[in-house]
């Protein structure tokens, strides 16, 4: 590994997943764990959810106008026909991807240092999946008309959705998503809200966790089927988060626009999913992890392997955009050409190119160096820069490949209006209200599957005697 | 649930339970096993987070799970196949360039989306009628230690029998290892 002058350390030197787990006992896990929960509101929580709010009420406006006056009020008109809505909505839904990535797909290769982010990061899956679900509903100008040809439901119209159009079948993919991770989501909460319920101080509390709780004992007939559950849903989580932005590739791939039209689009846009979806689970890790406390089980080991992830899959996405450019001239298709090597890098929207190329392939090298994938600050920015640069990788599809299609005749440029900027910025709002409200009421952790994982890592170098010699 | 009495608390049989705490996930393991041994029945363990070796230790059969998801799976799939099927071919035709009405490939994420839904919701809602749950009362919350079982304890329960040896039956579990024993009676509601 780089880093010579400071690092001598050994890189596969293990590090600890619970800080100090020695001290720790199952009480003192879960007392940690749950404080943010009883704990009242501080100011910095309050402040943030000012912001969020007020960003929220963005959204509220904006969609209300946009109801009201319908799509015209969007800077989309031909040809950029898609622009902001469907932006937002690949890079809400990328932004997802992390949450399953890590609770599904993880879980299934046993990776033990999954245990104490997925909760985290489902949640911002379910959050993330909300806000880009709100794209393409506003985007059809009247949903309640739209249901028609979205869902199939027989109508009195007496017809169906096109079922060979990939936007069908992206309607079928992101509700799957959706209901999914919420369910598997819930069901890795339950033994945590009975916890909670039992460790309520007030009569409401206890109420309201026990509700949500659904009665849940621990008890260990319900364990055996519960465990097959939750493998099972991971299971099926995994082929389904590399189906869902596989379809959102396909939105772009089957048609015959340059730089829309090509068979890398799936896996490099899965790629460039858990790529953002990390960036996005750094973004809130770093304040989350000291704000509430979670330093201890939310240790520099979780940050750095998440740090090696996004190096990876930025490599994944830099070696995407080398073979559109390698195919573009390779195929000796003049508008591909033009479109990577001159609409692309020198056209009038050159600057969202550079800075996608400088954030999603420049920044996260830094990664190969311990030193800074191990600086908090350093991981913090280049986080949001990621986000930032997978934020232009989308313009750079959706935008730029439509507003310079084949005749020139019909080129033209394309220019956000006030609501476009404000649903955005909105939707970043309604992601950070939700996520506040996770973090007040919600433990952030897991906190069953710590105490678990506890137990494993102190049964692993040896056996614990004292259950044999009662 | 033993029949209830609504006029009358005469008729009220309440359900008792003994309950017992071990100090560690591998006692109660030992001490399940070895009450089960002893012939008790209607056993259930209670622990903060799933024990490895909770079915053997209990005597469960195999788990039911795998096979309900597994007819979900089958049953979305097959319902997403067929109602494409339906509609592509027999009630809304479209003859676009002399193309084939039934498209097998333009058919498949549906059908894979569809056997994941209703795969992943017959997992979610299998495991919540198989547990019986929600279930907000359980005579088992009448003991005040069992709020910890979902923070740090470890506990045995014994369903016990009209007529079953109460101090017989502690005393058994007693030396299966149990650091304590009670009994826990359901109250009439």
């Amino acid at each position: 590994m780089a880093a010579p002058q400071l690092d001598v350390r050994d890189p596969l030197e293990p590090v600890a997943l619970i800080e100090g787990a020695a001290g720790h006992t199952d009480k003192t896990i879960n007392d940690s764990l749950l404080a943010h929960v009883w704990r009242g509101a501080g100011k910095g929580w309050w402040a943030c959810f000012a912001v969020a709010l007020s960003l929220l009420g963005m959204l509220v406006i904006s969609i209300s106008w946009t109801l009201y006056k319908g799509i015209g009020t969007w800077g989309n008109n031909i040809p950029v026909g898609w622009a902001f809505g469907i932006i937002n909505f690949v890079w809400w839904i990328g932004i997802g991807h992390a949450g399953t990535l890590i609770s599904a797909i993880l879980l299934l290769f046993q990776q033990k240092w999954r245990t104490s982010i997925n909760r985290f990061a489902e949640a911002m899956t379910l959050f993330a999946v909300i806000c880009a679900l709100l794209f393409p509903l506003i985007h059809t100008g009247r949903p309640w008309f739209a249901a028609y040809w979205l869902l199939p439901y027989p109508s009195t119209n007496g017809i169906w959705p096109q079922f060979k159009s990939p936007l069908t079948w992206d309607v079928f993919a992101v509700s799957t998503y959706f209901t999914i991770s919420l369910l598997f989501w819930f069901l890795g909460l339950v033994p945590d809200l009975a916890a909670l319920r039992d460790s309520s101080q007030s009569k409401m509390k206890r109420t309201i966790y026990g509700m949500l709780a659904m009665g849940f004992r621990g008890s260990g007939r319900h364990w055996a089927e519960y465990k097959w559950s939750y493998v099972l849903l991971a299971g099926l989580s995994t082929p389904l988060v590399l189906s869902v932005h596989t379809i959102v590739s396909f939105d772009f791939a089957t048609s015959v626009i340059p730089g829309w039209h090509t068979t890398i689009f799936p896996p490099y846009f899965v790629a460039g999913a858990v790529f953002s979806g990390f960036a996005m689970v750094m973004t809130w890790m770093i304040p989350a992890r000291r704000f509430l406390g979670l330093k201890h089980v939310v240790t520099m080991k979780h940050l750095e392997n998440m740090n090696k992830i996004m190096l990876v899959t930025g490599m994944f996405v830099s070696y995407g955009y080398l073979m559109e450019h390698f195919i573009a001239w390779y195929s000796g298709d003049p508008y591909e050409f033009a479109q990577f090597f001159y609409t692309r890098m020198r056209g009038p929207m050159k600057g969202i190119y550079w800075t996608m190329i400088f954030c999603n392939v420049i920044v996260p090298q830094i990664f190969w160096s311990k030193r800074w994938r191990t600086s908090i600050p350093v991981m913090w920015f280049a986080s949001i820069l990621i986000n930032v640069g997978m934020w232009c990788e989308r313009y750079n599809i959706v935008i730029t490949s439509l507003h310079r299609d084949f005749i020139p005749s019909k080129w033209e440029n394309y220019m956000p209006t006030w609501v476009d900027i404000s649903l955005f910025a909105g939707t970043i709002g309604l992601f950070s209200t939700l996520f506040l409200l996770f973090l007040k009421f919600i433990p952030a952790v897991a906190v069953t599957e710590v105490k678990e994982l506890r137990h494993e890592l102190a049964h692993d170098p040896t056996a614990d005697p004292v259950g044999e010699t009662h | 649930m033993s029949d209830q009495g609504h006029e009358h608390h005469s008729d009220f049989v309440p359900r008792r339970f003994l309950l017992a705490e071990f100090s560690t996930p591998a006692g109660l393991l030992a001490g399940t096993t070895k009450m089960r041994e002893g012939g008790y029945k209607n056993l259930d363990m209670h622990s903060p987070f799933p024990i490895h070796g909770t079915e053997e230790a209990l005597g469960l059969k195999r788990p039911k799970i795998p096979l309900i998801v597994l007819c979900g799976a089958i049953a979305g799939a097959c319902i997403a196949y067929s109602l494409i099927y339906f509609c592509n071919v027999f009630d809304w035709p479209l003859n676009i360039g002399n193309r084939p009405p039934h498209g097998p490939p333009a058919n498949i994420p549906i059908t894979f989306e569809l056997a994941v839904l209703l795969g992943g919701g017959s997992a979610f809602m299998g495991f919540f009628a198989l547990a019986k749950l929600p279930q907000p009362y359980h005579p088992i919350f009448e003991s005040d230690d069992f709020a910890r079982a979902s923070v740090d304890a470890f506990f045995l329960s014994v369903e016990l029998e009209p007529g079953t040896d109460i101090d017989r039956a502690l005393a058994d579990i007693r030396a299966a290892g149990a650091l304590s024993g009670e009994i826990v009676e359901e109250s009439e509601r």
